[in-house]
């Protein structure tokens, strides 16, 4: 199919949106359920983030409830509860990003090189399953092996071994809880990559093993720069997500480590604000939580045109 | 207080539940909201309104109830099922109104479509949807619905949590006012419910005014108790009347901690151990000054001891790790042997569970006694009941007597035939007569034996665990032995409504959250002070104090 290129950017040009809606009309038609499910789950939700700036009492209602300026704010501010959650977030967030964004990718290359559809399906199904864990389950899991009175833990116990403490312990939370997204998601996270390396051309590889390039550098000039693409997006999704750590992960464990360690922005706004009728106390740390996040959004998005790469979206 | 994702928060009850009336103005002038709220049970404002008394002689109890103080006494015990099973209600309750209910369940959830709900629609004379709801997470799933004004029709609001709930504020704008169905003689027109004792009532009374329908009230209401694995510690020599003080428990965690045997001491018992140090449930007058729990030196010191405990390695790494949900199955398992909870768990299921873990299972309680061994035991009573029901202000007149003469059927004394329906099911499909004794079916054990339909209104309690009489006779004894300690604490009786910024202070989570760590052994007794100090100053301590002073001390008295 042949597409009219404008001659000044090379992409298509801008047709009438009569001729554009006749020619996308089934497109359009495919993607309004998810517009509309976008639109009232996602959007209209957004009108309850006046209370944010009310101090308001479910009983009278988002109408009546008095207005509170920036009030709730100013208590966020000087609330060094939350600036604990911030930390907190900022922290697991850093640690996620060093060591579980690589995990899928190395994954899904390990899984391409393995040649056997057999084992390679075998493989995959393996580490899809603990995605549809739930968390309680996975923390269950983790109890039962790690947990003070755990399978290893009666082991060292038995042997004079001495214990170790995991589960409990809040200096290393970050890694445990790093640990459990490795072994819940990391599977479910190389599909996309899994994908990425199927749309690289494959006479590229025959070509560069016939100019005797070996298994590295093959990698290196022509799996990455294939990936690449969607390397940055998957990295650009993420540091905008980077206040979003997790929720009943960090809920379930809070009493084991403490809140000290495990409170995370999300479950400061629960319990600092659904738990304790403080509804427009926890509004406000959400919206705090969303303002950041949405710059982080912009920012990552711009660093991804700086790198020439398409990132999110482009203007 | 607290935001426990268990039911041990029994305790916060006794202080935030309790029976006085009138404050409405006074309240909304300072809530600064436009929300109106019951405000605090009146003594004589509530005596105008109670229901009256009648009680049902029609079904004697084998042991009969032994009385302590003021509104105290011992639950009467049946050793055997009665066998005539009278019926209490001519006729079908309902008018084939249909109506939807959430109750909390702790345990796994029913069927919804099961042939035991179908019978007790057909029984009701009504459609009932019942939407029993995870207990563990219940405090977490009622504010969903009231923040959406999407209450079912006929709901339970454990008063532990009534803060979580603003359960005074939703009466009158969410639920619906009984009075003109209950009050005084207006009972009458529903026996059963007329036999509830008057001071079950007062649990769902707010601003002199009756809401709730109570259900397992009681004469005899602690918050729990520590529990032990009789068997075990008998085998060991070890009875119940050795331990007298707080120092003869921690002691038991030495001797009985085997760590690689996989076996701890201790579930975590602070929640039932500290008022054993002077410690108030949360509130106290001294001197006339009014003082919170968390400004005394006694909540300190329980803390303190808890931390010891934790720290020296008596307690089952599962609960330090905060998973409060396996501590049944780790008591029954032999994994802990000291457990500290409600008095509720003290059951015939709980007696089935344990058999089926180990033959020779017998669940003890330690008699109640104070951490220093020398002062007389006390302990603090709660409401007649937590467990109150509470219909939506949306049902029409005509509705809500449709649900109180279902109450009415639902609240029929233990052994008479509409109890036999409620909690065994139908006979032949959901129990059997076995020697005298109703026994579930492998179909009534999971439609019928996890509770929903008592959740919304039941009889007074009564003690009888008719396959098990021995257990009867442990618990009839318990409280026998115990009876005389039972007191009332500040505030019993009165259920105050706060406004939002003081019920937020009175559930002082940071607080909590700093406790749970001090017990778990994680921080220091200095990190809890700080914390407490920290809730005074800027937490809405001080206000919620001075609020508790000028409008519920100096208006109502302690209402002891």
């Amino acid at each position: 199919m042949t597409t009219l290129r404008s001659g000044r950017t090379g992409r298509p040009a801008r047709l009438n949106w009569r001729i554009r809606l006749r020619r996308d009309r089934s497109l359009i038609l495919m993607t309004l359920p998810a517009v509309v499910l976008l639109l009232a789950f996602n959007y209209a939700p957004l009108f309850g983030l006046v209370t944010a700036f009310q101090e308001y009492d479910p009983l009278a209602g988002v109408w009546n409830s008095p207005w509170a300026g920036l009030y709730q704010f100013e208590r966020l501010m000087s609330d060094p509860l939350f600036w604990g959650a911030v930390r907190n977030t900022l922290y697991l967030s850093f640690v996620q990003l060093i060591l579980f964004f690589p995990v899928p990718i190395a994954l899904a290359l390990l899984l391409n090189s393995v040649l056997s559809q057999r084992v390679r399906n075998f493989i995959q199904s393996v580490v899809y399953l603990p995605h549809f864990f739930s968390w309680v389950l996975a923390i269950t899991i983790f109890q039962q092996m790690l947990g003070g009175a755990g399978a290893v833990n009666h082991f060292l116990r038995n042997n004079d071994i001495g214990t170790w403490d995991v589960m409990t312990n809040p200096d290393t939370f970050a890694l445990l809880v790093t640990s459990q997204v490795i072994w819940k998601e990391a599977g479910w996270g190389i599909i996309v990559f899994l994908a990425a390396l199927a749309a690289i051309n494959t006479d590229l590889y025959e070509a560069a093993a016939a100019d005797g390039a070996g298994r590295w550098r093959r990698l290196w000039h022509i799996t990455l720069p294939g990936l690449r693409a969607v390397i940055v997006l998957m990295l650009v999704l993420r540091l905008g997500n980077a206040l979003t750590v997790g929720f009943e992960q960090f809920l379930i464990q809070r009493n084991a480590v403490g809140h000290d360690t495990a409170e995370v922005l999300d479950t400061f706004s629960f319990y600092y604000g659904i738990a304790t009728n403080d509804y427009s106390y926890g509004a406000a740390a959400g919206l705090f939580k969303s303002v950041i996040s949405l710059l982080l959004i912009w920012g990552a998005n711009k660093l991804a045109h700086a790198f020439g790469e398409d990132g999110l979206y482009r203007k | 207080m607290g935001n426990e994702l268990n039911r041990r928060s029994f305790l916060n009850a006794a202080v935030s539940a309790a029976g006085l009336v009138a404050m409405g103005p006074l309240l909304s002038a300072c809530g600064g909201s436009g929300a109106q709220r019951a405000g605090v049970n009146s003594d004589a404002g509530l005596k105008a309104v109670l229901p009256t008394y009648v009680p049902n002689p029609l079904i004697k109890p084998d042991i009969a109830s032994i009385a302590g103080g003021p509104d105290v006494m011992t639950d009467p015990g049946f050793l055997s099922y009665p066998s005539n099973r009278i019926a209490t209600v001519s006729g079908i309750p309902g008018k084939g109104g249909k109506y939807s209910a959430v109750t909390p369940l702790w345990g796994t959830i029913p069927p919804a479509d099961s042939s035991f709900y179908q019978a007790m629609n057909k029984a009701l004379g009504a459609q009932f949807e019942m939407k029993p709801a995870d207990g563990n997470n219940y405090n977490t799933i009622v504010p969903t619905m009231t923040a959406a004004k999407k209450l079912p029709d006929w709901i339970n609001l454990p008063g532990w949590w009534s803060s979580n709930f603003n359960t005074g504020g939703l009466v009158g704008n969410q639920l619906a006012d009984l009075t003109p169905y209950l009050s005084g003689d207006n009972i009458k027109k529903y026996p059963n419910l007329a036999a509830l004792p008057t001071a079950a009532w007062r649990a769902g009374a707010w601003g002199d005014k009756l809401y709730g329908i109570p259900a397992f009230s009681t004469g005899f209401k602690v918050a729990g108790a520590i529990f032990y694995r009789r068997d075990v510690l008998e085998a060991k020599g070890i009875t119940a009347d050795q331990v007298k003080s707080a120092e003869d428990l921690m002691n038991l965690g030495k001797e009985l901690t085997d760590a690689r045997a996989g076996v701890w001491a201790f579930d975590d018992v602070y929640r039932y151990t500290y008022t054993a140090f002077g410690a108030p449930l949360k509130w106290k007058v001294d001197n006339g000054k009014l003082v919170h729990l968390y400004e005394t030196q006694e909540f300190l010191d329980a803390a303190d001891w808890s931390r010891k405990l934790a720290v020296a390695g008596y307690v089952h790494p599962d609960a330090l790790a905060g998973d409060n949900a396996g501590g049944s199955t780790r008591f029954y398992g032999g994994k802990t042997l000291i457990s500290a909870t409600g008095t509720g768990v003290w059951n015939l299921s709980d007696y089935q569970s344990g058999q089926a873990a180990n033959p020779n299972y017998r669940r003890g309680a330690f008699n109640f006694f104070s951490a220093d061994g020398k002062s007389a035991p006390r302990v603090d009573t709660g409401s007649a009941t937590d467990i109150v029901s509470y219909l939506n202000i949306n049902l029409k007149p005509e509705q809500i007597e449709e649900c109180l003469a279902i109450a009415n059927y639902l609240a029929a004394p233990f052994g008479s035939a509409e109890y036999t329906m409620v909690n065994f099911g139908v006979e032949g499909t959901h129990f059997t007569m076995q020697g005298g004794v109703p026994t579930p079916t492998d179909a009534g054990k999971k439609e019928v034996q996890a509770q929903t339909y008592p959740f919304l209104a039941a009889p007074a309690a009564v003690i009888s665990t008719q396959s098990a009489p021995n257990v009867t006779k442990d618990i009839t004894s318990w409280q026998a032995a115990n009876v005389k300690a039972l007191s009332k604490p500040v505030f019993w009786g009165m259920n105050i409504s706060m406004p939002q910024a003081q019920a937020t202070a009175d559930a002082a989570q940071p607080v909590e959250d700093t406790l749970k760590d001090v017990i778990h052994g994680k921080k220091s007794i200095e990190d809890l002070k700080n914390a407490a100090t920290t809730w005074k100053s800027s937490g809405g301590g001080d206000r919620l104090i001075q609020w508790m002073n000028d409008n519920v001390l100096q208006k109502y008295g302690t209402g002891q």
